[in-house]
């Protein structure tokens, strides 16, 4: 049974096609699930499109590896910096 | 062999069960899932890509059309039960986690952000506003231009990075929070530009701000070659979850 295969209901263009997965491959909560397909197998795969996604050299290489280096900006540790911050700006105004 | 598959998690006081799905309801949460054959997820499907994508964006659409009735926190790709019951502990177990993701979400949804970049126009406007200095000799010159062309990469570089850091903290300060991922690789997105901002950001669902403040960014950096765009509503994939270990 094959229900994954929705008809999908204006989704995103296919240009956002590297954005779906990005998101869907790389983001999300994860859970360990029971069956075969276990996080081993989407780890696999987790680490191909992370290669795909962009190795830090390359960045590097082309000089856009400006958040690598940043742990205000980078992750999530960065994120709650920045929230933090937001907070404390707002308590300011 | 029969199971179900997990795409995440919405009110379950909002949620409805759309066409080809279940809800798997546990108190205030709802597991929005599907039937679906294990065996079908074998590792080299995975790794089939056009299969791949074809799964992908069917879990993306759930979830968009979820967003729609809800808040929803959007699972990983590939969360599969044996049975419903497993559906139901499993929301039992991570309840106050789901709980606390499915209120910062609520009534916001997430932007994604990219800056590109065309490098050979970047770096050509940069040269002419150095205005070189006329060289002397004509065996220096050469090695001039070179070094010239060098520090102009060098400035193209530094000058992605600060205009990069300040878009991002310009449009931090519009979002509920903001996460800064790597750029995407030419491989990923086919563009002849090069991607230098991909940044995602959690905004209050009806709230344009945003989306107009990179559409003036988008103007104001056009002239050196630097663009913006604006992608979404997207269900909140980059705000759920604790910090991983």
């Amino acid at each position: 049974m094959s229900d994954l295969t929705y008809q999908r209901h204006g989704g995103p263009a296919p240009a956002q096609l590297a954005d779906v997965l990005e998101r869907v491959l790389d983001k999300g909560i994860v859970i360990a699930g029971d069956i075969q397909i276990n996080l081993l197998d989407i780890e696999l795969l987790t680490v191909k499109l992370r290669l795909l996604v962009a190795s830090a050299d390359k960045a590097k290489e082309m000089g856009i590896d400006w958040w690598e280096n940043d742990p205000f900006l980078s992750g999530r540790d960065g994120r709650h910096r920045l929230e933090e911050r937001i907070k404390r700006l707002e308590e300011k105004l | 062999m029969s199971g179900w598959y997990v795409f995440g998690v919405a009110d379950a006081g909002l949620a409805v069960e759309l066409e080809g799905l279940r809800l798997v309801r546990a108190g205030q949460l709802a597991a929005v899932v599907a039937p679906v054959d294990p065996d079908e997820f074998t590792e080299e499907q995975l790794n089939d890509r056009p299969w791949l994508e074809e799964k992908v964006l069917a879990h993306e659409d759930v979830l968009s059309r979820y967003l729609r009735e809800g808040p929803v926190v959007p699972l990983r790709f590939g969360a599969i039960y044996r049975q419903l019951d497993e559906v139901v502990e499993l929301l039992g177990e991570r309840r106050d986690e789901l709980t606390e993701d499915l209120e910062r979400v609520r009534g916001r949804v997430e932007l994604g952000v990219k800056g590109w970049v065309d490098r050979g126009r970047l770096e050509e406007t940069l040269a002419r506003k150095r205005a070189m200095s006329p060289t002397s000799a004509p065996g220096r010159a050469y090695l001039e231009r070179r070094q010239a062309e060098r520090d102009v990469a060098a400035e193209a570089s530094a000058l992605l990075a600060d205009v990069a850091r300040s878009v991002h903290a310009r449009l931090a300060e519009l979002a509920v929070a903001a996460v800064a991922n790597r750029p995407q690789p030419p491989e990923l997105t086919g563009r002849a530009e090069q991607m230098f901002l991909n940044t995602a950001y959690l905004v209050p669902a009806a709230d344009e701000a945003l989306r107009r403040e990179v559409g003036t960014l988008d103007e104001q950096h056009r002239e050196l070659g630097l663009s913006f765009e604006t992608t979404g509503p997207w269900p909140p994939y980059n705000f759920v979850g604790r910090e991983e270990p």
